[in-house]
Order: structure tokens, then sequence, then C-alpha cells
């Protein structure tokens, strides 16, 4: 009924439509189009340097038509310290956000299955933290961490990138075990699991979206953060490609364009593949039905 | 954002009565064992730094040299000193020029154009433009800057310079020249995205019924806009000034990166002033008291924005 009654409206409503589109119409449509078109080149014309110089042999640092050849790539992988600057930031963002996600699913398991008093004022503290903008406290973080003989190593930058993101992780896992049923534990331990088993064996095959997301929003904030490594990281050995490329733009006499640009380009693949990776993994949804019969 | 704001809806549906098979006492050492670390590390490395920069902005800390071994507590000296230096003030004049200018006005208003355009039925490649909108967000910081580097180049190639001499304007040296314009408008690019998602989730919940009812009454697009589609988004519109507040207050690395505070500190924003400070001039305690002036800024814009959203809804 639905169906029939929708398919019979829709031609009288674009009779009505098509009748109405007055010159005003129409003017108003272009004009429309010519706004998003402008505000589309808009965010996409900065672009246009990065990916043609990084295929330009003789790159500059204005867009020009290539000289097209993956040199630049070839000499990213070849050079003496450019690969370093990849290897760090892979170890930094993946470690960061394993020790992320584990911190994140227990304590989000704990903050979903146990109603202890004081549970709601963690959950609003570590959520009003996030009103403190990043400059007023990398200050005083740095001085900890020279006390703590954690700064300017690679594994106190993990940690500090990982705590981080941890109140966030932690809400995002909450809710999401709250969707998983406690039914399904509940017959889990009744079958004889203990308590760690079941959340292995029944939550977290069920919480796989949340966990993609909250992968996802790490490692990129993990992966494009500027102020944090500058500030922790003396040592040149240790740079992620955010500083290795500041460092590249802003205190060599002349720069490399060419290498500066494929270094850009392969600074962004990693969180790309990430998140065609995730992507599947976040529309699906596995808990439908779980609870029926 | 959403995501957040859910949860607590249906965490009273969750917070059931502990089932019967659970037995008492075992709750706590459960908590602790999961909780406990994420709460130590939460402590250590977030709460600690802010408690640990009000200490050290009531104290002469240095990085290096003679008061870095024996700080002495100089009560409110860093504060009386920071109120009345030209170059603070100057900085917080630009931290608030940048932040009305790229954010408050640039972002919220290209980003509501953006978000209304694409939410009429009549703009086909709705996905491309999205998409488009979106590039600039989610690239790392440094690239979104690197980007910028070549369309501001003060040669007559640079991109903005060949785009300006189609129409006859002459070559200039942005980020000399203009430097502020500059990074306003590398901040607005960088933003605009976020302001687009916030508003475009706001557009959907007003009711169509409403708009229909006012066009029928004879109401011009602007009106029906500022009449009708604007009162009833006025808490997400507020919820987003909130958010971008603190987020434009800490950017760092797109400016930074740019033009390190220059050219003569006309874009030292309020970050980089206290990154300056404390970390190149070695003066922890006046950039943190920097910090502490800034933090508590953001918390009077933010009470602000919160007394906006509620009156007169």
């Amino acid at each position: 009924m639905t169906t029939l009654e929708s398919r019979t409206a829709a031609p009288v409503l674009n009779l009505r439509r098509r009748r109405r589109l007055r010159p005003v119409d129409v003017a108003q449509r272009s004009i429309g189009y010519a706004l998003i078109v402008l505000l589309a080149l808009f965010c996409l014309v900065p672009f246009a340097w990065v990916v043609l110089s990084a295929v330009d042999a003789d790159a500059g640092a204005t867009v020009q038509i290539p000289a097209f050849s993956f040199d630049n790539f070839i000499r990213f992988f070849t050079a003496s310290g450019t690969p370093l600057l990849l290897i760090n930031s892979l170890v930094i963002a993946i470690a960061s956000t394993v020790l992320n996600l584990t911190l994140g699913i227990a304590g989000g398991y704990a903050l979903s299955r146990f109603a202890f008093p004081g549970r709601r004022f963690f959950m609003f503290s570590i959520l009003l933290i996030r009103v403190i903008p990043a400059p007023a406290t990398i200050v005083a973080l740095y001085l900890i961490m020279v006390n703590l003989g954690l700064a300017n190593t690679l594994h106190g930058l993990i940690i500090v990138q990982a705590v981080s993101g941890l109140p966030v992780t932690l809400w995002l896992m909450k809710g999401t075990v709250d969707a998983v049923p406690v039914e399904l534990e509940e017959a889990a331990w009744t079958d004889g699991n203990t308590r760690l088993q079941a959340v292995r064996r029944i939550v977290l095959p069920l919480i796989g979206p949340g966990l993609g997301a909250a992968a996802m929003l790490m490692f990129m904030g993990s992966w494009g953060d500027f102020l944090t490594p500058l500030v922790m990281l003396q040592n040149q050995d240790l740079y992620p490609l955010a500083i290795g490329l500041f460092r590249a733009f802003s205190e060599r006499n002349v720069i490399d364009w060419g290498l500066l640009a494929a270094s850009a380009v392969i600074y962004v693949v990693p969180p790309a593949i990430f998140y065609m990776l995730v992507r599947k993994h976040l529309l699906k949804s596995s808990l439908g039905g779980a609870l029926k019969g | 954002m959403t995501a957040l704001v859910d949860v607590p809806a249906s965490a009273q549906t969750a917070t059931r009565p502990p089932t019967p098979r659970r037995r008492r006492g075992q709750t706590w050492p459960f908590v602790l064992l999961l909780l406990g670390p994420s709460a130590v590390l939460i402590v250590v490395f977030i709460v600690l730094p802010a408690v640990y920069g009000l200490w050290l902005s009531l104290t002469n800390t240095q990085l290096t040299g003679f008061a870095a071994r024996d700080p002495k507590f100089v009560g409110l000296d860093n504060y009386s000193y920071l109120l009345t230096s030209a170059d603070f003030l100057t900085s917080l004049g630009q931290t608030g020029t940048f932040l009305l200018f790229s954010a408050i006005i640039g972002q919220t208003v290209l980003g509501m154009v953006a978000a209304i355009l694409l939410s009429r039925p009549w703009i086909r490649g709705k996905g491309f433009f999205g998409a488009a909108v979106l590039m600039p967000m989610v690239v790392p910081e440094v690239v979104a800057s690197l980007t910028w580097a070549s369309v501001l180049a003060t040669s007559p190639e640079g991109t903005l310079n060949r785009l300006l001499n189609v129409f006859g304007g002459e070559p200039t040296a942005w980020l000399q020249t203009a430097p502020m314009l500059a990074i306003i408008l590398v901040n607005i690019w960088r933003g605009l995205a976020f302001a687009m998602i916030m508003f475009q989730a706001a557009l959907e919940d007003v009711p169509a019924e409403l708009i229909e009812a006012a066009r029928v009454d004879g109401a011009t697009a602007v009106q029906v806009f500022r009449h009708v589609t604007l009162p009833l988004i006025r808490g997400p519109v507020f919820l987003y000034l909130l958010l971008t507040t603190i987020s434009t207050v800490g950017v760092f690395g797109l400016v930074y990166f740019l033009t390190r505070g220059g050219p003569g500190g006309q874009t030292r924003i309020a970050a980089i002033y206290i990154y300056e400070r404390a970390l190149q001039f070695s003066q922890v305690g006046i950039g943190s008291a920097a910090s502490i002036i800034l933090l508590v800024i953001v918390l009077v814009l933010g009470a602000v924005y919160v007394r906006l959203a509620k009156v007169e809804v």
C-alpha cells in the first residue's frame, strides 16, 4: 500500500516541481552549484602541489606539469634518515593504539558492567578533561616526563599518546559493551565459563564495530600529532614523520621539494589503508538476532 | 561527538541491579583490576600536568640555569608580569582575531553554506562534494600545512598568486605581508568539514513540514533560514562554537609550521607564545602562567556559549 502511494505521489510532486521551476529557482540552483563547486575547489586545490610534485623528477615549490617519475619515492626509501621516520611513526601509532585499546576495553567493560559508586563522576570528569587545549598542559607534562625518565624516549611518547586518547576510548567502549546484552554473558556463566572466558568468547567478538571506531580515532590522532613529539623528542633517531617533514621544510637551506612531497604522500597512506580495512568492520553489526527465540 | 552524547541514555538501561548470581564483594576487585590502570594513567598524564602547571605558574622555574635547580615560589608575579606585558597581550589579541575570523565566522558560515547546499534534494554529486570538503580535515596537520606552503608561495608561480594574476592581481609574499590573513584562511580550510558535519546532523532534525509551511506562507529562502531553521538548530550551533573554540585555541602545528609565529611576532598566537616562552626561552613559570590564563579564557567563553544556547529557546 505504501509503495503504491509513494509511486503515485512521486510523479505528481515531480510535475509540480517542474512546472514551478521559475527563473528564480533556476538562478537559485545555479548559484547553489557555483558555491558548492567553489567550496570543493577551495578544499581540493591545495593538494594539487603535493600530488603533482611527488611524481615530478624536478619538483619545485609550486605547481608545474611533472616530469613523471617515481624517483622521489625511491629516494625516500633509500635515503639514510627517511625510512626510519616512517618506522618510528608506525611504531608510535600502532603501539599507542594497542595500549589505548587494551586499557579502553578493560576500563569500558568495568564501567559498563559494574555499578560502583563514583562511576558517573568518573565518566563526566574524563569528559571534562577534553576542555583543556593541548598546548596548555604540554609544558608541565614535559617536566613530569623528565622526572619519570620518560622524556626523549619512544615508549614515553607512546604512553602519553595512548593516555591522551583514553577518555574518548573509555566512553566509546562503555557504550559498545552496553550494547552487548548481559544475558548472553550470563548464559555463558551458567555454561561453566569464568567471567574472563565469557568476556573473551562472548563480548570481544561482538564489540568489533565500536572497537574499530575507537582504533581509527586513536590511530589517526597519534599518527597526525605534531606538538607532543615536537616537545617530547630531541633525539633525531626517534623522530616520527611529522617532525621529520617539519625539519626538512624549515631547517634546511635547500629544500628537496620532490622528496618532501613524496614523504607527505607516504605519510597519508597508512591511515588511508587503515580506514579501508576498518570501514567494512564499522558497518557490520553482528548483534542482530542474538536474543531472538 | 554524537556517540559520546548518546551514551548516558543507554547507560541507564544497562545499569540494572547486579544479578543474584554475582556475589557481593566481587565488584571492587574487578573494577580496580580493569579500570585501575586507566584511572592511574589518566591521573598521572592528564590531571597531574594540569595541577602541576598551576603550581609551576606560581614559581620561577626554568628549564636550564640556576633557577632550574632551585625554583622559588613567587606568588602571582608571573601573572602580573604577563598581564602588563605588551608581547603577551598582543598574543592574546592575535589569538582572539584568529579565533573570531577563522572559527567563529569563517568555519561556521562556510560550514553552514556547505551543509545547507548538501541538504538540497536537487544537488547532484553529494558524495563527491562531501568527500572533497572532508579531505582537509582528515590529512595530518603537517601535510595540511605543507600544501598551503605551496599555495602561499612567494614566487609569481605560487598557486594563489597565479589565481590572482588571472584577475590582474600583483604577486604577493602572503606569509610576509598578510600572515594573519593567511593562517586564518588555512584554518578555515581545515575546520570547514567539522562545521559541515555538525550542521548537517542538526539540519536533518529540522522537521520538513515547518519549512514547507513557511514557504507556503510566502517566506523567501533567506527568511525561512533566519526565522525557522536557525532558531531550531540553535543548540547544535552553540555546541559547535564551544568545540571549535576549544580546538582553535589549541591550534599549534598548523600555524607553527607555516610562520613559526612570525614575521615579527605577527602570528604568535597563544599556543606558540607558551611554547616559545617555556621551551625555547626556558621560562617555564611564565609559560605555565600563560597556559592558565588561556585556560581560564576558554572556560569563560565556554560558559558564555552554554548560557547563550539556553536563553530564548
